[in-house]
């Protein structure tokens, strides 16, 4: 299923909707602070309702509008030349950042984990793509390069800036 | 307007110390960098930037940040010139003709039509500014909690609307997105706290810069890496002439003046942004001109259209931002959030409350141009270079500063969370068509809609009569009624048939 597809925006359209209805009811079922003797048109749940059933009519839109063939797919980036998208690379690197991120962020010293991740982030990359005698020489480059930025950066925010690193 | 610009004259002045002009010079070449690198965006620099900016001093952390702005949208016309790949969405009129030039071996001269554009485009902009924004503040001061309200609505509408592409319905999902995020937290009035789940670290809110880095840092990250690698095209600068000729811009005085007046009340629009300026720009510029069969093929007149009209957005988006504290663009959106942070109150008191503020920005914002107009006549060849630079050496860098910027400004790694998830689905929006500039206006608006709905509600006792019979309040609903109608397929196929059939009689 393509992102820019009928399908894709009938699922989105289900979502939307489903959230929409949630934040009306939130809304309705939320405290109307009658004990503070408030405005009763100022009750914090009234905008959210509004806002919930506007969202749920824009998707009940989004769904009919979603009835008709499929789009045809996009020029790739306005022609640019290149190669084409990877969704193996995409995978990789939403998976790696996300671990970077929650993970390690937090349960290693901050520049140890940046380190590691820039280390692999970028391997997995260019580490594959030099010739075979080259890897272990990109390989050293690339430890010191991810070194030198994971210092780098930690020193800036912890000595710079003042920030007690995570 | 002589007043204003004596202000802004002695706030020149004022920047100009060893100090401020080391700040100009590294911020707007960082922009530059920034602007050229495909996947890096101007409100991307902007965010991250504002995480750099927490210990500098007022003024200084504004001219680094209005540095960077003007920096990255006239940065990226060069790899939108020489790839064909917009660096900044800003630059996505200036490929339709730059690219051709490059192809034609005239990189070079582009580069430096950009150059003169922009800065040109900029000029404008700031004299508008000067003029236009003490006016506008004047005028707020009057607006009640109903013209606020409408305000915010006519942000979002309009907005979606504009930055919606084919479909409005996919702007304003954003911007209700938007709005619904904001509803998280305690709320304005009576300090309810809403839809937090039980997590404490909602009650605050989500926080804007948490939410604009994952929205447009982490997602340029995960776009970079999904896209194909792109190749540089017409690099080889070494016969190309790099500095524009005197003739070429007083052929185009016309378009550089109306691309820029046209850029700066695109600017003033809420949430719209650089690109529709451009995009504005270049299609007046090629309705008019006797040479409109050579845009799209390497045409010079719509390549400096489309530069000037993205530049003279940013002065222009600076207007709103300053005196309603409404942003014109997502940067600018960033850059209300930063004003805040260094304890600057924009919107209508402002002219009140720190009168000068308005002419330092238009200091900050020509110095800023000053600078651009310097490193792209002199430093054309050398940005090449920063082309060749891969991105997966890049991408994972501005990642683990997009991790640790938001988590500095409050040391929560609840707030790396917050990017995290923003980013994720900033991607998958993206991909799906949803513009960011309605949601992170929606962000931005969604205390302003809410506080002033059930505040004017209050004051009227109930009544939505107030909403729809004061001037300005009726003026705002009227507009945005007929642009939501306008929006719909129906309406417009009924509107051309009409136009059709008066058409035929004539």
């Amino acid at each position: 299923m393509r992102f820019d597809s009928p399908a894709a925006d009938r699922v989105t359209a289900l979502v939307l909707f489903a959230l929409g209805a949630a934040m009306s009811y939130g809304g309705f079922t939320m405290d109307r602070l009658e004990i503070r003797q408030i405005h009763p048109a100022s009750i914090p749940g009234l905008v959210p309702m509004l806002l919930g059933a506007t969202l749920m009519v824009c998707a009940a839109l989004l769904a009919l509008g979603a009835r008709g063939a499929a789009r045809p797919a996009r020029p790739s980036d306005g022609g640019a030349p290149g190669d084409g998208p990877s969704l193996a690379n995409l995978a990789f690197t939403a998976l790696w950042s996300g671990v970077y991120a929650l993970a390690l962020v937090g349960t290693l010293p901050f520049w140890a984990a940046t380190a590691l991740y820039v280390l692999v982030f970028a391997g997995w990359f260019l580490i594959p793509a030099a010739g075979g005698g080259a890897r272990l020489r990109t390989a050293l480059l690339l430890a010191l390069f991810a070194g030198g930025m994971a210092v780098g950066i930690s020193a800036l925010f912890r000595f710079g800036f003042l920030v007690r690193l995570p | 307007m002589i007043d204003g610009l004596a202000s802004m004259g002695s706030a020149l002045l004022a920047f100009m110390t060893p100090m401020g002009i080391f700040h100009v010079a590294w911020a707007t070449l960082l922009g530059i960098l920034v602007g050229s690198l495909p996947g890096l965006t101007a409100t991307m620099g902007v965010a991250l930037l504002t995480t750099l900016t927490y210990t500098l001093e007022r003024d200084s952390a504004i001219l680094v940040l209005i540095c960077m702005y003007v920096g990255a949208i006239y940065g990226g016309s060069r790899s939108a010139i020489l790839l064909n790949i917009p660096g900044t969405p800003a630059s996505a009129a200036t490929s339709l003709d730059g690219f051709p030039l490059a192809q034609r071996g005239e990189a070079g001269y582009a580069m430096a039509l950009a150059t003169a554009g922009s800065a040109l485009g900029t000029v404008v902009g700031i004299l508008l500014l000067v003029v236009l924004a003490p006016l506008l503040a004047e005028v707020a001061l009057n607006f009640g909690s109903f013209e606020f309200f409408w305000l915010a609505v006519f942000g979002i509408v309009i907005s979606g609307q504009l930055t919606g592409g084919v479909s409005p319905l996919r702007g304003y999902i954003a911007g209700l997105l938007g709005l619904s995020v904001a509803m998280i937290g305690s709320e304005g009035l009576h300090a309810h706290v809403r839809f937090t789940l039980g997590v404490p670290e909602l009650n605050g809110g989500i926080g804007l810069i948490p939410a604009m880095v994952g929205a447009f840092g982490f997602a340029e990250v995960l776009t970079v890496m999904w896209r194909g690698k792109p190749r540089l095209v017409g690099a080889d600068l070494r016969e190309d002439r790099t500095l524009p000729r005197l003739a070429d811009l007083w052929r185009y005085k016309f378009t550089i003046g109306r691309s820029g007046v046209i850029g700066t009340i695109v600017g003033i629009i809420p949430g719209v942004g650089e690109d529709i300026g451009a995009w504005a720009s270049y299609a007046v510029a090629k309705r008019i001109s006797p040479e409109r069969d050579q845009f799209g093929k390497g045409s010079k007149e719509g390549l400096t259209a489309a530069e000037t009209g993205n530049s003279a957005v940013v002065p222009g988006a600076l207007i709103p931002a300053l005196t309603l504290a409404v942003p014109g663009s997502a940067p600018a959106a960033v850059l209300i959030a930063a004003l805040f942070i260094h304890g600057v109150r924009p919107g209508p008191m402002i002219m009140l409350e720190q009168p000068d503020f308005i002419y330092s920005v238009a200091a900050m914002l020509l110095l800023a141009t000053a600078a651009i107009l310097i490193y792209g006549l002199s430093l054309t060849r050398a940005f090449i270079q920063v082309l060749r630079i891969p991105r997966e050496l890049l991408m994972p860098v501005v990642f683990v500063l997009c991790v640790i910027g938001p988590y500095a400004l409050t040391q929560r790694v609840f707030d790396i969370w917050v990017m995290v998830a923003f980013g994720l689905i900033g991607f998958v929006l993206r991909q799906m068509n949803y513009p960011m500039a309605p949601l992170v206006l929606g962000i931005i608006l969604g205390d302003l809609l809410d506080k002033n709905l059930r505040r004017g509600l209050t004051l009227s006792d109930g009544s939505l009569e107030p909403f729809f019979t004061r001037p300005v309040s009726a003026l705002f609903a009227a507009v945005i009624a007929a642009s939501i109608l306008l929006g719909l397929a129906p309406v417009r196929r009924g509107l051309a048939r009409l136009a059709g059939i008066a058409g035929g009689r004539a």
